[in-house]
């Protein structure tokens, strides 16, 4: 079992570099969609074959074991390269729950499925009433013999239509005295008669959203994590790390790169308008990797990351908002045209540069509720 | 030792540098200190110019076989944070940057090198000139025979130096001299800036003056002293910002309107944090950008990370400033009010070597530039 953590972290960079750029396939990097499991099947084998599906889990799950600047290091390259992040829910979310809440039985039976997908894995957190404000979910679960039942409705369950299991959180104690109380967190299968899955068709016209209906669809009581009632806590406990990664810089970088190439392609240099406001971008961009930096050595040091890291995911999703909006306006008539555009021998998908860019400021907590979050967790503003 | 123990420990070398300036600052008055200069007529405080010399700061960037610190530009940088915070009108980030910059460069055993670091004297830096429209124009003032003829305009630090270090032209090209403050011929124009400050506008008749230098090497030295100075003042400008918000964030907190502190309500909040966001990405940039200063020695490299700091600092503490002006309501119009003083100092140093939008020119620029000689 190789010591990652043992390298230095320039040679670990470059073992994670030659491995990603000798065996990602070409054809799908940078991904502009969601793959359904079947399309990145052959890569996730040879990820599995290499012992890298899970970098951040313990090796002895079978993970990489990685500290937190390696992982840094191991999810810059990814996106360095365009690796698309594969079926991950199982092994981001679910995983690092089930280590640290779950039974010696859970660990083993769903750990090792975790990592060869055998199980595919979806997130049902969001509800029609409980988006920013979560803790108002509503899809009970009774407890029936051995079993939970579970009534209600899960919306923007990303991928749901390809996962075999969804992890949610749902009510077990509607008299809680209050609402973050009484949430538990299950496991559940998708292929039986009271789940129905329904895509939600996107403003792009993607349909990786879904809407999942629960009518009496049952799960055993084993398959609840943690204690019961105390499924919120928990939840909450995992997305530390979740908060820098959702903060990269990478999406904007990427997007800056494109948004050059088109735009000298395209002539739109010569306006020095434009030029301004690719400067801005620009060091928009640059600045922002300065600041991510500084919460990045506060990783490696071991230290704790603050609320006050939210202000990463707003500035950089604002910022690749911006870049996006660039783009479109570098395509001057073809602004509006669905598909690539060439410019010189590179294709540029302006609009669906455009379309991914909008969730980021609503996906992750959006970002009036991060601003929320730092205005009273950081600035310590009243009420 | 591990790669964390050295970064540790070069945070500790910059967190005692910026204990003990911040202190010195604090002794003396603070920003209450700014606007009792600013009252008395707009100068400086040659007494606290020789504490902070005491204290190493004008050397900082000084290597130590020149009688310097050699800490680097990034030391430089926590130094004129701290100036930024209490709107200190002392002539620190000009001496740091310019003076020294050009001395340490071209005549590292004048002995003015060593009263500069001692705190012995100032000097200011006399290399721009006015065109006939107003605007800056190529440099035409003359030296031959020992005398200066023309003008320099510009000169941050002209009242109450010794002496300037004046960019001519001779015959056979560009020349650093020195003309003594009370030299023949010198007259200076006082033009008073926002914060009480002024610049001189300098104009030479016959004036006697010392080479220090010539040759080309002293356009080079000046482009990189420039530079220097460009990115400290973008620090000072974060220092500026850092404390901007502050006094912000505190007024919000106590001042009350629909019976509730203003900073309860969510518009409030989400522009407060958008202004935090700002800061912290300057603060970010630009100390990242004096970091790789001191690793380039290539002028043509630091040149546009000087300029990225500056275009940086420029944006936020604008923003900054004026939201602050914003926030606190009428109160923020009045001079009674600090944040006014920072506002004020925000327009100076904004102005000064160019502002954002005037950098990102030049950093776009220079990386086109760099593209095509690919």
């Amino acid at each position: 079992m190789t010591d990652w953590n043992a390298m230095t972290d320039a040679e670990f960079r470059k073992e994670v570099r030659q491995f990603f750029e000798a065996e990602y396939p070409e054809e799908l990097r940078h991904l502009p969609h969601r793959p359904k499991f079947a399309e990145i099947e052959h890569w996730h084998r040879k990820l599995h074959a290499k012992g890298w599906v899970a970098p951040a889990w313990p090796a002895e799950f079978g993970g990489m074991g990685l500290n937190a600047a390696k992982l840094l290091i191991f999810y810059e390259e990814q996106q360095r390269w365009g690796v698309n992040r594969g079926r991950d829910m199982g092994v981001q979310m679910v995983g690092p729950l089930i280590i640290k809440f779950g039974t010696q039985e859970q660990k083993d039976y769903w750990l090792p499925r975790i990592l060869t997908c055998e199980d595919i894995w979806c997130q049902g957190y969001s509800e029609p009433g409980a988006g920013s404000d979560l803790a108002n979910l509503r899809t009970r679960a009774d407890i029936d013999g051995d079993d939970f039942v579970i009534n209600g409705q899960k919306i923007w369950t990303t991928m749901a239509h390809d996962a075999t299991h969804i992890f949610m959180l749902v009510r077990t104690d509607p008299e809680a005295p209050k609402k973050q109380q009484g949430i538990s967190f299950v496991l559940a299968p998708m292929d039986q008669p009271g789940v129905e899955v329904r895509t939600i068709t996107t403003l792009s016209g993607e349909t990786e959203f879904c809407e999942v209906f629960f009518d009496d669809a049952r799960t055993p009581r084993e398959n609840l994590v943690g204690e019961l009632n105390k499924g919120w806590t928990m939840a909450k406990a995992l997305l530390s790390f979740e908060r820098i990664f959702i903060g990269s810089p990478s999406l904007a970088q990427n997007a800056l790169g494109q948004l050059e190439s088109f735009a000298r392609g395209r002539g739109a240099f010569d306006d020095p308008v434009f030029r301004d406001r690719f400067a801005q971008a620009a060091l928009d961009v640059e600045d922002h990797a300065a600041l991510y930096a500084r919460f990045a050595d506060q990783l490696k040091r071991g230290e704790t990351l603050g609320a006050d890291v939210s202000m990463l995911k707003i500035w950089v999703t604002e910022c690749f908002q911006r870049i996006t909006e660039l783009m479109i306006e570098a395509a001057g008539p073809d602004g509006g045209s669905i598909g690539p555009l060439q410019v010189g021998n590179i294709n540029v998908d302006v609009l669906a540069s455009f379309y991914k860019a909008r969730p980021t400021t609503i996906y992750g907590g959006s970002n009036e509720i991060q601003r929320n979050i730092l205005s009273k967790a950081v600035l310590g503003l009243p009420g | 030792m591990t790669q964390t123990d050295i970064l540790s420990s070069e945070q500790e070398d910059l967190r005692l540098l910026r204990e003990s300036v911040r202190t010195l600052f604090e002794r003396a008055g603070g920003s209450d200190r700014a606007r009792q200069l600013r009252d008395a007529g707009g100068g400086f405080d040659p007494e606290m110019v020789r504490e902070l010399a005491e204290a190493g700061v004008f050397g900082v960037a000084v290597p130590e076989d020149q009688g310097g610190l050699g800490m680097g530009l990034a030391a430089g940088g926590v130094i004129a944070e701290e100036v930024g915070r209490v709107i200190a009108p002392e002539p620190v980030v000009s001496t740091i940057g310019l003076s020294l910059g050009l001395l340490r460069r071209l005549c590292p055993d004048h002995p003015k090198m060593a009263q500069l670091i001692g705190g012995e004297i100032s000097l200011a830096v006399a290399w721009q000139e006015r065109g006939p429209d107003g605007a800056p124009a190529d440099a035409t003032c003359r030296y031959a025979d020992g005398k200066l003829t023309g003008g320099k305009a510009w000169v941050v630090g002209a009242i109450g130096s010794h002496g300037f270090l004046v960019v001519a032209e001779q015959d056979d090209g560009p020349v650093l001299v020195l003309a003594e403050a009370d030299a023949q011929g010198l007259v200076i124009d006082k033009r008073t800036q926002a914060d009480g400050s002024s610049l001189g506008e300098l104009s030479f008749s016959g004036t006697p003056a010392a080479e220090l230098a010539s040759s080309g090497a002293v356009l080079t030295a000046l482009a990189e002293a420039v530079a220097d100075a460009t990115a400290l003042a973008a620090a000072e400008l974060v220092g500026l910002s850092e404390r901007a918000f502050e006094i912000t964030l505190d007024y919000i907190k106590t001042r009350e309107q629909f019976d509730k502190p203003i900073g309860s309500f969510q518009v409030i909040q989400h522009r407060a944090v958008d202004l935090n966001v700002m800061c912290e990405v300057a603060q970010a940039g630009v100390r990242e950008a004096l970091a790789q200063m001191d690793s380039e020695t290539d002028p043509k490299v630091r040149a546009p990370i000087a300029s990225r700091a500056k275009a940086r600092a420029v944006t936020a503490a604008k923003k900054i400033t004026r939201d602050a002006i914003q926030l606190h309501g009428a109160v923020g119009y009045t001079d009674e009010f600090d944040i006014g003083l920072y506002l004020n100092r925000a327009l100076v140093l904004s102005a000064w070597l160019g502002d954002d939008a005037y950098h990102r020119r030049i950093w776009f620029e220079t990386r086109e530039a760099e593209g095509a000689a690919q």
